[in-house]
């Protein structure tokens, strides 16, 4: 985790942690597109937010004494704001937006010394739970990209089925049976065959990559008038207070997958560099908000492709957002990495994904087992899974639910914690009890 | 004599010995297959005339390509080309769209998704909410805003008895025996193209341009082309007075626009004045609430000014 590698194994392997984090960009694209913006709109506020996850990657694990939880961790575009961003653009524009991202970053930072407390909360076999759910939330992303698809509904070209499933072929195959270099880049490698093919077999994607020729080379990103101003408001801070409590549940399980990633042997969770770790991502999320930029995340992929390629050096996740804060430059290449085909890209989270999911359920079974974990798990994992199946559900019950069951993350978590104290009780009044006698 | 080699001569002959055997073979088999993937993907696509570029959904550019290709084959070889159709009815039906092929009077003379109905003129059949499918196509066939003859109807699936939304493209050909006919493919279930939305529009305003406020009524009314599915043309003046209700048949609650907000607590109608200034049309977007979804739908809303008749129309 702390070794430095040599610089041509930090630059190879960056760029394929890379490589999955330009999947993230597609967040800003969205976001611009939504708005109806215009092109110069969209580079700004790509760039911005290639800046503040560049930055948020450095924090996170470069090893500052106070913050930052020194694991290879980087920071992207979190999803889970997408929508309350969308809603504050609505009503203020970007100067609400960059003034309720800032909001949301303090609430992370703020909740970060508070994470030591909730060691009781959070047991082994509820950590390995969340783990595991912070893998299930990529699904809909991994999948709909594996198929090519940019609406959840439209046609599927068996080309992308072809291209998705050599991608990730590949992928698997140099992970298991290749050598030990082939092992550690299996994810680029992957990449390459996937994208080659692609723009061999299609002509659409190479049209894509040829998009970036009229771009100028270097440019140093503008804020527009658009952007100018921080506001703020009262009648979202609701929203934007829950997405970041829920944003800190996703980068506290993304922390603890790292952590078992990185150190096996620890004997239980370490909650310092977790609690620094958080505090980063509440900061990288505040100079998302000032910068102009969309908030950014950790990233679960990110984190399950160092699990699979046992390459864990923290470096590499530094030089990753060197390289994300010098492409803000550069919105050419910018152009060519968002021109990733859809395929290639939902095969890479395929890969990632999974080995988050199995990291989750190891660690999940690694202690003893009873029926109280059973039916923390079990119904956790019910309701969970619920809000992804039946979405519509969840439209009819009272706010509060609305708004805490959100996805299935979050939802599997509140419920996990929440029975583990209820199912709980027994040991506690027998304990209370034992001092009474 | 090896000793006295240079090493980057040395590296070249074991390279080239390497090559020799099935290893040759190998990286030849490889080099002929990268050669022909590289000729496949760069050969001229027989669309390339067909600009499909407002298309947001492949759906929709798919049903363009497969109804264009059939015109294609009644163009250059018209009643053999007919006769093809009837021959091969199993390639023209996919589990997406099928074709069908109409005479200029309306009369079907072919049709791959129910064979029954060629030899029928339709002319005069009308969908559930009264829109005369086939002379729509034919009026569309002729609108220069809508370059791919789209239609808006109700149908049903071949087989089946409910009612589906549908929407259909068409090309007019002329046979090599002079023949006019009509080639079209509609699908099912449509997904929501802004297209759809933005030739609906241009088509209400061109209407009011030619007829004045007489084009009121028509483009209120629930049979014509500015109404299908949930989309409606309105019309507003300036000051946010509607003229044609968004929602109902009636202006009885004179709502004014300007002061109507969406679910994100924006004005859509301010934004959109606003923005047309300075350019004739606008896109919008706003944020709809169904009580079936916990996450705000977006909607979106086309509008255009027309600054002589103090008019304006959106869906």
């Amino acid at each position: 985790m702390n070794e430095v590698p040599p610089p041509a194994h930090i630059l190879i392997s960056s760029i394929q942690h890379l490589l999955l984090m330009v999947t993230s960009l597609v967040i800003p694209i969205l976001f611009a597109s939504q708005l109806g913006a215009t092109q110069e709109f969209t580079a700004s506020l790509i760039a911005f937010s290639l800046l503040a996850a560049g930055i948020g990657s450095i924090i996170q694990s470069v090893g500052l004494p106070f913050i930052g939880s020194g694991y290879l961790c980087p920071n992207v575009c979190g999803p889970s704001y997408f929508g309350a961003s969308l809603a504050a653009a609505w009503v203020g524009g970007m100067p609400l937006v960059r003034g309720m991202t800032v909001v949301a970053g303090l609430v992370e930072m703020a909740l970060a010394p508070l994470i030591q407390k909730l060691r009781k909360l959070f047991p082994i076999y509820i950590v390995g739970l969340v783990v595991a759910m912070v893998g299930v939330s990529i699904l809909a992303p991994a999948i709909t990209s594996f198929f090519g698809l940019s609406f959840r509904d439209d046609a599927i070209r068996s080309i992308d089925m072809l291209i998705g499933g050599v991608t990730l072929l590949v992928m698997i195959l140099a992970n298991l049976w290749g050598s030990r270099l082939v092992k550690m880049y299996c994810l680029l490698i992957g990449v390459l065959v996937g994208w080659t093919l692609a723009c061999i077999l299609c002509p659409e994607y190479w049209n894509d990559l040829v998009a970036a020729k009229g771009m100028p080379v270097v440019a140093a990103p503008s804020m527009g008038p658009a952007f100018g101003g921080i506001t703020f408001s009262l009648k979202i801070l609701i929203t934007f207070v829950v997405i970041a409590i829920i944003g800190s549940l996703k980068s506290f399980g993304n922390l603890l997958a790292a952590q078992e990633i990185s150190e096996p042997d620890l004997k239980g969770t370490d909650f310092a560099p977790i609690r620094k770790g958080l505090l980063a991502d509440g900061l990288s999320t505040v100079v998302a908000g000032l910068l102009g930029g969309m908030a950014v995340d950790t990233s679960s992929s990110n984190v399950g492709l160092a699990g699979a390629t046992k390459v864990l050096s923290r470096w590499i996740s530094v030089a990753a957002g060197v390289i994300f804060v010098v492409l803000a430059f550069f919105p050419g290449l910018i152009v060519v990495l968002s021109a990733m085909p859809k395929p290639v890209m939902g095969a890479s989270l395929i890969f990632a994904g999974s080995f988050m999911v199995t990291t989750g359920l190891q660690e999940m079974f690694s202690e003893s087992w009873d029926a109280r974990k059973t039916f923390v798990v079990g119904v956790a994992f019910f309701f969970g899974m619920s809000t992804a199946f039946l979405p519509s559900l969840y439209a009819r019950t009272p706010h509060i639910m609305q708004t805490l069951f959100t996805d299935p993350l979050a939802t599997s978590t509140i419920v996990a914690v929440v029975l583990n104290q209820v199912l709980g009780l027994d040991a506690v009044f027998r304990r209370l009890k034992g001092k009474g006698d | 004599m090896d000793e006295e080699t240079p090493d980057s001569v040395r590296g070249f002959r074991s390279t080239a010995r390497g090559l020799h055997g099935p290893r040759l073979r190998l990286a030849l088999s490889f080099a002929v297959l990268a050669a022909f993937l590289v000729l496949i993907g760069g050969c001229a696509s027989r669309y390339d005339e067909l600009d499909l570029t407002m298309y947001k959904y492949r759906d929709t550019r798919n049903l363009v390509k497969f109804v264009y290709d059939a015109s294609r084959i009644l163009s250059r070889d018209g009643e053999a080309g007919l006769s093809y159709l009837q021959s091969h009815r199993k390639d023209f039906q996919t589990e997406g769209f099928y074709l069908y092929v109409y005479d200029a009077a309306g009369t079907n003379l072919f049709h791959a998704g129910m064979p029954e109905l060629e030899g029928k003129n339709l002319w005069d059949v009308k969908d559930k909410d009264g829109k005369p499918a086939f002379q729509l196509a034919v009026q569309a066939m002729k609108d220069p805003s809508n370059p791919h003859a789209w239609v808006q109807y109700s149908w049903w699936e071949p087989g089946s008895f409910y009612p589906v939304p549908k929407a259909s493209c068409h090309f007019a050909v002329t046979t090599p025996e002079g023949r006019e006919l009509v080639v079209g493919g509609g699908i099912d279930y449509p997904h929501e193209e802004p297209e759809f939305i933005r030739i609906v529009v241009d088509d209400a305003v061109s209407l009011i341009e030619r007829e004045g406020a007489k084009a009121l009524t028509g483009i209120a009314d629930p049979a014509s082309e500015f109404v299908y599915r949930d989309v409606r043309v309105f019309v507003f003046r300036r000051d946010g007075e509607m003229v044609i209700s968004p929602a109902i048949n009636s202006t009885f609650s004179q709502t004014n626009l300007l002061e109507c907000v969406d679910e994100a607590g924006q004005k859509p109608f301010v934004q959109a004045l606003e923005t047309l200034k300075s350019a004739d049309s606008v896109w919008g977007t706003f944020m709809a609430k169904s009580p079936y979804d916990t996450r705000l739908k977006r909607k979106t809303l086309y509008t255009r000014k027309r600054s002589c008749s103090r008019t304006k129309r959106s869906t």
